[in-house]
């Protein structure tokens, strides 16, 4: 596994130029950064810019102004040192779970036994021991999703990548995974960044919380969640937090949560 | 006429990613999501196959309408319903096709037309797949063919056969060169916009991944497009066989398509009949196989069975 190092955004904006529109801007003089092996959590209402400051630190999208810096070198283009857990799970449904976690090693020169080795550990990491052979209609939503969380491990990235990977799971499912992704943070030792709209998922699993405001996209804050471990999500603690994110993310937050 | 529908059913734009696969309901979007169903069972690799045996699980309902319509013929010709000259019972067809067999070498002229088609087939639809893959991958390369092939398109195949004839003469080649065109515009299209089709989150996956251009073709775009490639064969297939007939009815003097316009100037109702039914019966064989290879390329979906 590669040493997680310090993931630095630096006075990042974004515009997109959408032709006979006025210039779009998107991000907005963002900087904050991700601590080697931490938890940081990127909350804000929808629009606020999110998931696309995500896409900038993937290396999908280099036409932005300021430095998104790991190691200290700025990030160009797509790399497997940083792994990726969309909303939708994204499995390609020709391929069976062992082929689509297999996939993210595709690029990487290794004999296919090792490979073959390192999935089905990851398979198993995630709790699907038994599932490899199955085609993706034949999982539920959360198996789904734990698979894109084994094929965006199984490089062993410094840093895993997470937009809204619970998002459309019930909220049953979505508590537990939230537990299992925990552990396989413990575990790995990685840098996690998660991109969310679900504050108590935000609290729950971070060590820095960074809220973001919309038109244009900035940050509003950043709370430093200073919690033991395991959370519990009732305690008054977690509720000051959560009560301060969601006034950060403006009144018309709170009144609705108020209602 | 037959002829047309190959260009005109299966017409649909070149450069319109809208249409898909009109002519075939079966058509399926190629990068379905696939819906989330909880699982029942770990053996899930081994997931029932839903193909139904012809006979099994209620295939053979099939059957009953063949063998109303045979009753039907038997009767109306028993009856002096229909002169036996345009209508000869089905007893004597099933005799005259024995005596075709046997004696006037009906299988020469069956395999004549099965290879014209096959070879047709062969050359038209690997032209058609590798120039839809590399003009779905290149946005130029389609520019460049787009208005070439739009127009040739048009030109209904029965309409290039006089001037191939002309070329290449009254042989094998001509046929095999105009089915050839039949059967790549269909193949060619649905490739092409299969692939126009091809999620785009899936191609954000590949890049995502480092997937080489090549490692992406292999494992995201092929696997993607195959299904309407599988339907489009089987479209186009059946297209050809269907104008195999006409092809050999217009020029040289062999075939079935050969036997059936001679039988008609000759007033050979039986022959014809007999030709017929073994055209009907080899297009059926030939959807069939198709069928099988399309249900094997979209194994991995959930499909509607009705």
């Amino acid at each position: 596994m590669a040493v997680p190092g310090l993931l630095e955004i630096r006075n990042v904006s974004k515009y997109y130029n959408i032709p006979e529109r006025p210039l779009l801007q998107v991000l907005d003089n963002t900087s904050f950064c991700v601590e080697p092996g931490a938890f940081v959590s990127i909350v804000g209402p929808s629009g606020c810019g999110k998931s696309t400051l995500l896409r900038l630190i993937l290396g999908l999208d280099d036409d932005y102004q300021g430095d998104i810096l790991l190691h200290g070198e700025r990030i160009v283009g797509p790399s497997l040192s940083r792994g990726i857990v969309f909303q939708d799970h994204r499995l390609l449904p020709w391929l069976t779970l062992e082929q689509n976690v297999g996939l993210a090693l595709e690029n990487v020169k290794r004999p296919a036994r090792d490979k073959a080795k390192t999935v089905r550990e990851h398979i198993d990491l995630v709790g699907l021991h038994g599932f490899e052979k199955s085609y993706p209609h034949q999982l539920s939503g959360g198996m789904a999703q734990r698979a894109a969380i084994a094929r965006g491990l199984v490089n062993r990235p410094e840093i895993l990548l997470l937009d809204e990977p619970f998002g459309a799971l019930d909220a049953i499912t979505r508590i537990r995974l939230q537990a299992e992704l925990q552990q396989i943070w413990r575990v790995e030792g990685i840098s996690m960044v998660l991109v969310t709209h679900d504050v108590e998922e935000a609290i729950f699993l971070s060590h820095k919380i960074i809220v973001m405001n919309a038109n244009p996209g900035r940050i509003a804050r950043e709370i430093l969640v200073d919690l033991p471990s395991p959370r519990d999500r009732a305690s008054n603690a977690f509720n000051e937090i959560r009560r301060e994110v969601f006034s950060l993310m403006g009144e018309s937050t709170v009144l609705s949560l108020a209602a | 006429m037959t002829v047309n529908t190959g260009t005109v059913v299966a017409g649909s734009a070149i450069l319109d990613p809208s249409t898909n696969s009109a002519f075939n309901p079966s058509a399926a979007p190629a990068a379905a999501t696939p819906t989330l169903t909880p699982i029942s069972d770990t053996s899930a690799a081994k997931r029932p196959r839903n193909a139904k045996g012809f006979f099994r699980g209620g295939g053979y309902i099939g059957i009953i309408l063949p063998i109303l319509i045979i009753g039907l013929w038997h009767e109306s010709a028993n009856r002096g319903w229909v002169d036996a000259v345009f209508l000869p019972p089905p007893l004597e067809v099933v005799k005259e096709s024995w005596l075709m067999l046997t004696e006037q070498d009906l299988l020469h002229d069956f395999w004549i037309s099965i290879s014209i088609v096959g070879q047709a087939f062969v050359y038209g639809s690997v032209l058609a797949i590798s120039l839809g893959l590399v003009a779905g991958l290149s946005r130029k390369v389609e520019l460049f063919f787009a208005p070439t092939l739009n127009t040739l398109r048009h030109i209904p195949s029965v309409a290039w056969l006089p001037l191939i004839v002309l070329w290449l003469g009254l042989g094998a080649p001509a046929k095999i060169l105009v089915l050839a065109k039949s059967v790549f515009f269909p193949v060619f299209l649905n490739t092409l916009q299969a692939i126009r089709h091809v999620d785009k989150n899936y191609i954000e996956l590949s890049r995502v991944l480092t997937l080489s251009r090549w490692k992406m073709v292999k494992r995201v775009i092929l696997p993607a497009v195959l299904p309407s490639i599988a339907v489009s064969l089987r479209y186009s297939a059946g297209l050809a066989w269907a104008l195999v007939v006409v092809a050999e009815g217009l020029s040289g003097l062999e075939g079935l398509g050969f036997l059936i316009f001679r039988a008609q100037g000759l007033l050979l109702t039986k022959q014809l009949l007999v030709c017929m039914i073994a055209i009907g019966m080899v297009g059926f064989v030939i959807d069939r196989g198709l069928y099988l290879l399309q249900r094997r390329v979209t194994r991995w979906k959930v499909a509607f069975e009705g």
